[in-house]
């Protein structure tokens, strides 16, 4: 048996995460090839509409990364982020799609391990549940 | 009318003052010596201590440079003369010929493959030749070809004319003349950066005699991408992969009978130079010898950590007294004093020696200085001599910023450009 | 049908060696739109840009996707490319192959190379759906605002002011010249710092541009690049001060070794800083033991603080003037360059004592019936070794300062992990943040000499006063607006807004959302909020990003299940 290799999404904010995975690119930090980043300006931009769209479709994790509470580029940003996320989380679980599909954290420009750490600790999270259940629906 | 600056120097250093400088609102004239600006930085694979690609940072600002519309490039151009005194200074550029029309050159490179005379790449350290018609580097700005009247059988002999036939756009001018051109400058900029110290003049050090012994720049290009290798690196004697490599530290530099000072990039450009070998030759053992290792920036401490640890390059605080070829033509012998109370010597076999040596002054910059009027200190640097400005030069209105005047890496470079523009900015609001 | 050029970019061999940057090439004909799909050994250089525009000339491209590095260092000169080629530069898309995918996936080249496949399908099939834009321009609030009354913070105001620009210092403590204020002389030539701290604080003063508000700190900031609005607290007091730049310059502090090397419990033992304050006060020092990287250098905080060598062997030959012996201890003396270099010899040619010690056998402190001792093994000459001093200066590093987390928040700037302010990028931006019209400089950024210093306070100067000379800065085009046929008024994007740049207006007898754009940062928060996809984001919009999440599905799971 291949090992399942979950494909996942991930939005970061222009002004930190992306930053962060900036640095953790120039620091050849080394992590699984599943990620794809989509870059927007702030985490709070994420519509919950994107992450429903992405997991009803099939993709196997969804990422929303932001600069830490207190340090977003907005000001507020990425408190909004922090309220919306567990919603969107509730409501996959409310209809039996596990909520650790999604995942919400904050990596800051200078954090490129933790971006490292985020990526490899999510891939394999998302891996352990296996492909997601609406792939079959999806196709 | 705008306030006009000449800077001499086209590397990081004077790119980055002729940005600022321009953003400012000034008008720049930027006189560089070679066909392209870039300088050093060009050269170098990649840059300490995040191990990003030199030419991929430096390209933007290169172009941004040559875009501007408040700067103008003197390329394969030099100083000639300055007159006057601050705020008022005359200064005559010579634009020497490059027997090509810029107007008219496409930077096709037609004539390049088609001319029939080789010489030794400057820009490639040597280690590969160029024509006669060239393009210093393929990311060059301008990307306009050059004659090197010296070499072209054409302007020498009268004999050839190849690339004439070749070229289309009708770029070539054999009878092309050098041209002068006054500006009047409000102030100057030294930014004429460092060479390499001529480490065969030590002939302990064996450059020159052993084959596999080369200069830590002449390691950048063979590490480069567009390099002479394509970045494979392979040694000079038999092209074949090094597994076990020798950095020298110091070649030239603190040593109180060559060049006192310490060169301040050495040791991290060594470190830096050992992770990305062992990125090409995965299984290369590399030993750096080294007398303190100064890591002093921002994140260097932690880069040579994880050169150690994670990259397993071994530090040797030792000042090698020798180096031989070894058997045959491949291989170096090294001999050298260990620490520790002991006066034992060992010798110790590398497949290949990186020699760091001693950053000097640009050659002729001790000329340009002259010219300029304005005092060097004793190993040779612009003298920076008020403290409380210590970008400005002994004359009023001629600032320096980078290697020329103290020995010291990009950031540092960078930093002191931008203040070159802020104090430009302050002198001339003072007398406006 | 849009006509996309898609431009894979080896970067030598930083994407190339990794990833096939052939087979991406041909992948991305392939796709819908693209009409050209070519590959460049340096897509930035001269030679890549001029034959990008020529394929733009030459296909009639009107859409441009690029995937090499990162938008955030190459965006704006792949975008000018477009502009001179005929083609608005919102209508470019960069896809990022390098950070996020060759350097980090170094040892899987196949999965790396589909990786870049997808990466670029998801660029091009945003790019289909890009729209031309015009961009703003704001003014320029002709002031600027220096954080922080030290060397750095002093040296900018001054340059600032003496380039005409008015300029606010702020300075936390009731006296200007931060730790300067502490030390005797300057290295290496032996001027007196208060003659230079004297100077730049007269000149300061004596600036009718230069306005110092000491006992303050600041409070808030809003705004952006050319107009933001600070607020200060001066001495209790509530103040706002308007300025087009800011300016970062709060320094560093002194690590207080305690417990370490007998501080705090064998007599004699001080820090550097506190030895400079006896020197100052003009007592006798003595004979003087001087312990390098305390504090420093090890596990747990790995850097070298580049100063204290330098102080040290300053301080030393100080010590030798004044009828003393000096000792140093140390690990690697780092009197890097020209005059450090010169200072390290003449200490040693003096009888500055040189001892070098390794992490595994640190000297140890102690008291001693004369006053303190000192044992080290010498691991030059491979000996133990004992000393007998009057005093034993601890080099500590400089670290951030307490408050420099809490400075960070309010002007949205990061830091590393230590504590230091980081810079846009630290090879070629370093006195400047990402954040446009906020600068750096000094030690808040890292340790730095008195020189060093006074030059970054000059970069940073430069580079405040440019946008202010300027007077005007151009607006970004990633604004939001409202669909007035979508928008049902609900005002949960007004709510959202923290620029406060929505209002609900009446419009042709119905009552829409609407952006005011010179108020609006583009943050996008409002479209998140808006239930009814009426507020969009130029560059960013949902059929956008929509297309992106088909894009991964359809090349991820529909093509290879």
């Amino acid at each position: 048996m291949t090992e399942f290799k979950p494909t996942i999404l991930a939005f970061c904010c222009n002004w930190c995460s992306y930053a962060g995975a900036d640095l953790a690119g120039v620091s050849r930090l080394q992590m699984p090839t599943n990620v794809h980043v989509v870059r927007v300006m702030c985490s709070a931009s994420v519509k919950p509409e994107y992450v429903m769209k992405a997991i009803s479709q099939g993709i196997d994790g969804v990422l929303v990364l932001g600069c830490h509470i207190g340090d977003c580029h907005y000001m507020t940003g990425n408190h909004r982020t922090a309220k919306r996320i567990p919603v969107v989380q509730k409501i996959l679980k409310d209809v039996g799609i596990d909520e650790k599909r999604v995942r919400l954290d904050w990596v800051s420009a200078a954090e490129g391990e933790k971006f490292q750490k985020v990526i490899t600790e999510f891939v394999d999270e998302v891996a352990k549940l296996g492909p997601n259940p609406l792939r079959e629906v999806a196709f | 009318m705008p306030k006009k600056v000449v800077v001499i120097g086209g590397g990081i250093a004077g790119i980055q003052a002729c940005l600022d400088i321009a953003d400012m609102g000034y008008e720049v004239h930027l006189v560089e010596r070679t066909p392209s600006i870039g300088g050093r930085m060009a050269q170098l694979d990649k840059t300490f201590p995040t191990n990003d690609c030199s030419m991929c940072i430096l390209s933007p600002k290169m172009i941004m440079c040559a875009g501007h519309e408040n700067i103008k490039l003197h390329t394969y151009s030099e100083v000639e003369g300055v007159s006057g005194e601050f705020p008022r200074l005359k200064v005559r550029i010579r634009e020497k010929a490059r027997h090509i029309a810029l107007n008219r050159c496409t930077g096709c490179g037609d004539c390049i493959t088609k001319c029939p005379v080789k010489v030794p790449n400057e820009f490639e350290e040597g280690l590969s030749i160029r024509k006669a018609i060239y393009l210093p580097f393929p990311q060059a700005v301008p990307r306009k070809v050059t004659i090197d009247a010296e070499h072209c059988r054409m302007i020498t002999e009268k004999k050839c004319g190849v690339c004439k036939k070749v070229c289309q756009a009708g770029a070539i001018d054999y009878e092309q003349k050098d041209s002068l051109i006054d500006i009047d400058a409000a102030a100057i900029v030294v930014a004429t950066g460092f060479d390499l110290f001529d480490a065969s003049a030590l002939r302990q050090y064996g450059l020159g005699s052993c084959k596999d012994v080369v200069t830590s720049l002449q390691l950048e290009r063979i590490l480069s991408a567009a390099g002479p290798t394509s970045g494979h690196l392979l040694r000079p004697s038999d092209k074949k992969e090094p597994r076990k490599l020798a950095f020298i530290q110091c070649v030239g530099s603190r040593d109180a009978k060559m060049l006192p000072y310490c060169s301040s990039v050495c040791c991290m450009y060594a470190t830096k130079e050992s992770i990305l070998v062992r990125e090409h030759v995965p299984d290369i053992e590399s030993t750096i010898f080294y007398m303190d290792m100064r890591a002093t920036g921002k994140g260097f401490q932690e880069f040579v950590n994880r050169a150690e640890k994670q990259y397993s390059v071994r530090y040797l605080r030792s000042r090698p007294a020798s180096l031989q070829a070894a058997h045959g033509e491949s291989g170096v012998l090294v001999t050298y004093e260990l620490v520790g109370g002991t006066t034992e010597q060992r010798t110790e076999e590398f497949d290949m020696v990186v020699l760091c040596p001693g950053l000097v002054p640009s050659s002729g910059s001790e000329a340009l200085c002259a010219l300029l009027r304005i005092e060097l200190d004793k190993d040779r640097f612009v003298k920076m001599p008020n403290w409380k400005h210590p970008i400005d030069s002994s004359r009023k209105g001629i600032l320096v910023c980078g290697f020329a005047g103290e020995p010291m890496d990009i950031p540092d470079s960078v930093a002191q450009a931008s203040g070159v523009a802020a104090r430009i900015s302050e002198l001339l609001q003072a007398v406006a | 049908m849009p006509r996309i050029g898609v431009f894979i970019c080896h970067c030598g061999h930083n994407i190339a060696s990794t990833v096939s940057v052939e087979e991406v090439a041909k992948f991305a004909a392939t796709l819908p739109g693209v009409v050209i799909a070519d590959h460049n050994l340096y897509s930035c250089s001269e030679e890549g840009l001029n034959s990008i525009r020529k394929s733009i000339e030459q296909n009639k491209l009107d859409r441009v996707v690029v995937a090499a590095c990162t938008p955030r260092t190459h965006e704006p000169l792949f975008r000018s490319v477009c502009e001179q080629a005929g083609v608005n530069k919102y209508l470019f898309e960069f896809v990022n192959i390098r950070e996020h995918c060759s350097w980090i996936h170094a040892k899987e080249p196949s999965s790396a190379t589909e990786k870049a496949k997808r990466l670029v399908a998801m660029g091009v099939s945003k790019a289909a759906l890009l729209e031309p834009q015009t961009e703003g321009e704001s003014n320029v609030i002709p002031a600027a605002l220096v954080i922080g009354g030290g060397l750095a913070g002093l040296r900018a105001t001054a340059s600032l002011a003496a380039q005409g620009i008015e300029t606010h210092l702020i300075e936390k403590e009731p006296r200007l010249g931060g730790l300067l204020n502490d030390i005797t002389t300057l290295a290496p030539y032996s001027e007196s710092a208060d003659t230079l701290l004297q100077e730049l604080v007269d000149e300061v003063r004596g600036s009718k541009r230069a306005h110092i508000h000491l006992n303050s700190k600041l409070r808030g900031l809003t705004g952006f690049v050319g107009n933001f609005k600070a607020t200060l607290d001066e001495a209790g007091k509530k103040k706002e001060i308007e300025i087009g730049a800011i300016i970062v310059a709060t320094g560093a502090n002194e690590l207080q070794p305690e417990g370490e090397y007998g501080y705090g419990s064998v007599p004699g033992v001080v820090t550097q800083l506190e030895f400079e304050r006896t020197l100052k006060r003009g007592e006798k020092p003595g004979d003087t033991v001087f312990i390098q990287c305390v504090g420093s250098r090890q596990p747990g905080r790995e850097y070298c603080s580049r100063i204290c060598c330098n102080t040290s062997l300053k301080n030393a030959l100080k010590v030798l003037e004044a009828g003393g012996t000096a000792t140093i201890i140390h690990r690697d003396i780092m009197s890097y360059g020209t005059v450090w270099e010169e200072m390290y010899r003449k200490a040693s040619e003096k009888g500055v004592r040189f001892i070098r010690y390794t992490l595994n056998d640190i000297p140890h402190v102690r008291s001693h019936a004369s006053g303190t001792a000192v044992d080290v093994f010498d691991e030059t000459l491979g000996e133990r070794i004992h000393l007998d001093a009057n005093r034993v200066v601890l080099a500590t590093p400089l670290i951030s300062q307490k408050d420099s987390a809490e400075v960070g928040k309010l002007l949205k700037v990061p830091r590393d992990k230590h504590g230091f302010f980081l810079e846009a990028h630290v090879k070629l931006r370093p006195v400047e943040f990402a954040t446009d019209g906020v600068f750096i400089c000094g030690t808040a950024r890292w340790p730095s000499s008195v020189r060093e210093t006074l030059s970054q306070a000059l970069g940073a100067a430069a580079k405040a006063a440019i946008p202010i000379k300027r007077g005007k800065v151009v607006i970004e085009s990633i604004t939001a607006w409202a669909d007035p046929d979508k928008c049902a008024a609900c005002g949960n994007c007004v709510a959202s807004c923290p620029y406060e740049a929505i209002e609900i207006l009446e419009q042709d007898g119905k009552r829409v959302a609407k952006v005011n754009e010179t108020q609006c940062k583009g943050c996008g928060t409002c479209v998140a909020a808006c239930p009814n996809d009426a507020m969009q984001q130029r560059g960013f919009t949902t059929r956008q990003l929509s297309a992106m999440i088909d894009s991964l599905v359809k090349h991820a799971l529909e093509e290879s299940p």
